[in-house]
């Protein structure tokens, strides 16, 4: 057996022994995966596992380095560029990514990628 | 500052671009020779072309610690460095079938499923996928 072997063993029996908790992030983290498009807060997600908000926030970021809410606008944003591509409109992106509001969208996503939506858009069309 | 470029050391870059083309499905962007032989020869994800470039670099063959660190990487089994994939068993079983050996099989580790290759050019490198 190596020594990153070893290691592997060692630190899942001391990390990653807790199987209820981390099946509780996983399954959160799959419901977002299935579930961005629509509005969805630490409250709702809590419940849909049975734990309190609080420690769902702590497990999450335990487990995934992030908050369930900045994953999800990982996702969302990750989503809006698919659709980007594919040339669907800026406005229908914004609402069919989960987003609410076409100038926060357009702020963050330029925030993320140093270009407006319309502005990779235009790129990723020329560049096809 | 953007991150557009990570390096993997290589023995033979003409035998690492095959590899890690023909076998693991990287697309090559750039090809420059340089003095001696060698070459800038960087490679992209073929699901994101645009994203940072992948340097095939023949470090360990013109600097001695370079080739030391890689080998004792190698002997205790650490990869190199990861890439990201949606199904590490799917590609266990499509690398295993074109002759890619593993040091270690698909294994979960928490919220994470990794498996561990030999790339043939002097590096462990590990696969991951989220779950």
């Amino acid at each position: 057996m190596t020594h990153y072997e070893t290691e592997i063993k060692r630190i899942r029996k001391k990390i990653y022994s807790n199987q209820g908790q981390i099946d509780t992030v996983i399954g959160v983290r799959n419901y977002i995966d299935n579930n961005y498009d629509i509005n969805l807060n630490l409250d709702f997600l809590s419940h849909l596992r049975y734990v309190s908000k609080y420690h769902l926030l702590r497990l999450f970021k335990r487990y995934y380095g992030q908050t369930p809410k900045q994953y999800l606008t990982d996702v969302r944003i990750k989503k809006s560029k698919e659709c980007l591509k594919s040339g669907m409109k800026v406005t229908e992106t914004c609402f069919a990514v989960g987003f609410e509001s076409l100038s926060s969208f357009s702020t963050l996503f330029k925030n993320r990628n140093g270009l407006t939506p319309r502005e990779f858009q235009k790129r990723a069309i020329f560049e096809k | 500052m953007r991150v557009t470029l990570i390096s993997i050391p290589v023995r033979d870059q003409e035998k690492a671009l095959k590899f890690y083309t023909e076998k693991l499905g990287f697309i090559k962007k750039k090809d420059v020779p340089l003095e001696g032989g060698n070459r800038w020869l960087t490679l992209v994800s073929k699901e994101s072309q645009d994203g940072p470039e992948l340097l095939l670099e023949p470090a360990p063959n013109h600097f001695e610690p370079s080739k030391v660190f890689q080998d004792a990487l190698m002997d205790a089994g650490i990869p190199y460095t990861q890439f990201d994939v949606e199904d590490v068993q799917n590609e266990y079983d499509r690398l295993t079938n074109l002759g890619v050996v593993f040091s270690i099989k698909p294994t979960e580790m928490g919220t994470v499923k990794i498996a561990v290759f030999n790339d043939t050019c002097g590096n462990n490198i590990q696969l991951v996928e989220e779950l």
